[in-house]
């Protein structure tokens, strides 16, 4: 077994106890990718020289006899949404092409500071606008299990990375299922937390009351050990929280006897292929043997979440992209006689089909004569949305559903619909609407060979209980350490 | 709330976006958005006269931190990205109408 496909945990324990060199699981994790990118598309940049020097640099300080981080010589991949200072970061945008931020995200900081190896950036939808990393200005990130098919989106490339094992861990954003979806879709673990549990400082934005940083890795434990290391409040971000960060990876392994699973049945409903629906059901049965009480549950505005999702998300979107003006950083179209022309100029060249189309119906919702029928209308259902969650948190722990209603769909299937590919988040968005931590775990496989995830979901702050059910889950289904034939 | 979306409509919320469209962007646009607001149209059917919007799902009310001066980014790098830089600045085109000399 090579280096790049050892868990986080495994990875961490062998460099500090010297049996491997931090440098050289940095020449594992480029000879990973050089090896399997081409096929993959997962990286948008490789940060070669920087990860061989962070090798070495943790193994001079290991010879010097000082304490290594809890991620010491781990590869984690950074979605390109991710400032890092002196490393190019484009957010997926024609806009961005060539951006090289002067500054590092919080969450970069502080892998750096647990020891981390830090080799590039990945693949992913434009601005995070989109499920299937088709709508990235640099082409789409590949399924490692089927190169026809897509990995999900908009974390695509962060997902790819860990699937393909060329990184131990990665990090995504979740703004209404962007971690969760890629997670389900190629076979790895994700976590989306609670809002404000992650700081956002160095995120490229895209809708500001829903966004939030989360890991992705090969195994329960590895999430749990990246999540620790990145949570906790931030004097940069006055939104992230200032709750005590549990001990996540003690929770995984921890006894779920007791704990009550509520099964929601609406997302149970038409539109759920029968494979995910019997694998997801199987699964939940599983944790019923294992002394879970399950018990089903209801969450009756689900069907209007779609609908409240795309009004708020792009309402907040096109606010947040207005600072793309061809002024401070990025793109500019130069042949124009004012500002206002460079303006429009700049961001007619630079925003893609999805991103404008995405701006236009947040500008809309948003004018004058539309704000309250549109944008206020859908704050209300929110709230109805919130409501569902804290009615059924009353009644349960955690609640298990598939994240996906199918299985990784071919490349170019719903490009042409942009309302079908919508209609894909409709069991992620939720959780996302109402803060909450989620996660997706493999489940199962399909007949054909592709990943199936089961989601967990819980009650603000509640990560343990997810951590908890999750590894419980992974030590009975058997889908622990299994990767596509392009990572063995 | 079914709105027509029609071109006009689009090329307004087109410039109150700062997007100058192509006729044929506009075109696509239109029939991808009319779709899109029907669907979003359903939030109709539900009552919410008596439910408060909610903005934020943030725990707790973000906290102020003390007006002190903090070291930020250094002048260098804030310009660094620039497309243009003039005298220290951001260069951008002209923006004041004027038909002696304009601003620049």
């Amino acid at each position: 077994m090579s280096l790049a496909s050892l868990g986080v945990v495994e990875l961490a324990e062998k460099v500090r106890r010297g049996e491997v060199k931090a440098v050289e699981v940095a020449e594992a994790t480029l000879a990973a990718i050089d090896a399997r990118d081409p096929a993959l598309n997962a990286f948008l940049a490789v940060a070669r020289d920087e990860v061989l020097a962070q090798g070495n640099a943790i193994d001079a300080k290991r010879a010097r006899g000082e304490a290594l981080g809890v991620l010491a010589g781990v590869p984690v991949a950074l979605k390109d949404a991710l400032c890092t200072r002196g490393v190019k970061t484009t957010a997926g945008s024609k806009i961005l092409e060539g951006y090289v931020p002067p500054y590092d995200a919080t969450v970069v900081a502080r892998l750096r500071a647990a020891d981390a190896l830090l080799p590039g950036k990945t693949n992913m939808d434009e601005f995070a606008m989109g499920s299937s990393n088709e709508n990235s200005a640099y082409g789409p990130a590949k399924n490692p299990w089927d190169v026809t098919r897509t990995p999900g989106g908009s974390s695509g490339g962060s997902a790819v990375a860990v699937a393909a094992r060329m990184t131990a861990a990665s990090l995504g954003s979740d703004t209404g299922g962007s971690i969760r979806q890629p997670a389900s879709l190629s076979g790895v673990v994700g976590v989306k937390p609670t809002y404000g549990r992650v700081s956002r400082f160095g995120l490229i934005a895209f809708a500001s009351s829903l966004d939030q940083i989360g890991p992705f890795a090969n195994d329960v434990r590895g999430a749990a050990r990246v999540l620790s290391v990145i949570a906790g409040k931030d004097p940069k971000d006055a939104t992230s929280l200032d709750a005590p960060v549990p001990d996540l990876e003690r929770a995984c392994g921890g006894s779920v006897k007791g704990l009550r699973i509520g099964v929601p049945e609406e997302y149970f409903a038409t539109g759920l292929d029968p494979e995910v629906e019997a694998a997801v059901r199987a699964a939940i049965r599983a944790l019923e043997q294992d002394g879970c009480v399950v018990k089903p549950v209801k969450l009756p505005h689900t069907r209007f979440a779609v609908a409240t999702y795309y009004v708020i998300a792009t309402a907040e979107a096109s606010s947040n992209l207005a600072r793309f003006d061809g002024v401070r950083y990025g793109l500019r179209v130069e042949r124009s006689r004012d500002l206002k022309e460079m303006y429009g100029a700049t961001r007619d060249a630079g925003f893609g089909a999805e991103v404008k189309r995405r701006i236009l119906l947040g500008t809309f919702v948003l004018s004058a004569g539309y704000y309250d029928a549109y944008y206020l209308k859908a704050q209300k259902v929110r709230t109805l949305l919130c409501r569902d969650f804290e009615q059924a948190f009353q009644e349960v722990d955690v609640i298990a559903s598939p994240t996906s209603p199918t299985a990784a769909f071919a490349l170019g299937e719903k490009v042409s619909d942009p309302l079908a590919m919508y209609l894909n988040d409709v069991y992620t968005l939720p959780a996302s609407l109402a803060g909450i931590p989620s996660m997706s775990i493999p489940c199962a496989m399909t007949a054909t060979g592709l990943p199936i995830g089961i989601q967990l979901t819980a009650p603000a702050l509640a990560e343990e209980r997810l951590f908890a059910v999750a590894s419980a889950w992974e030590a009975r289904s058997g889908m622990r350490g299994k990767m596509p034939a392009i990572a063995s | 709330m079914a709105e027509r979306i029609d071109r006009t409509l689009i090329h307004h919320v087109a410039q109150l976006s700062s997007l100058s469209l192509s006729d044929a962007e506009a075109d696509t646009l239109t029939h991808e958005l009319a779709a899109i607001v029907k669907y979003v149209g359903e939030l109709e059917t539900l009552d919410t006269s008596n439910v408060p919007p909610t903005a934020s799902v943030l725990l707790e009310r973000a906290a102020w931190r003390a007006d002190e001066v903090q070291q930020g980014l250094s002048h260098e790098d804030a310009l660094s990205q620039a497309p243009r830089v003039s005298a220290g600045g951001f260069a951008v085109p002209p923006f004041v109408d004027s038909g002696s000399g304009g601003g620049q």
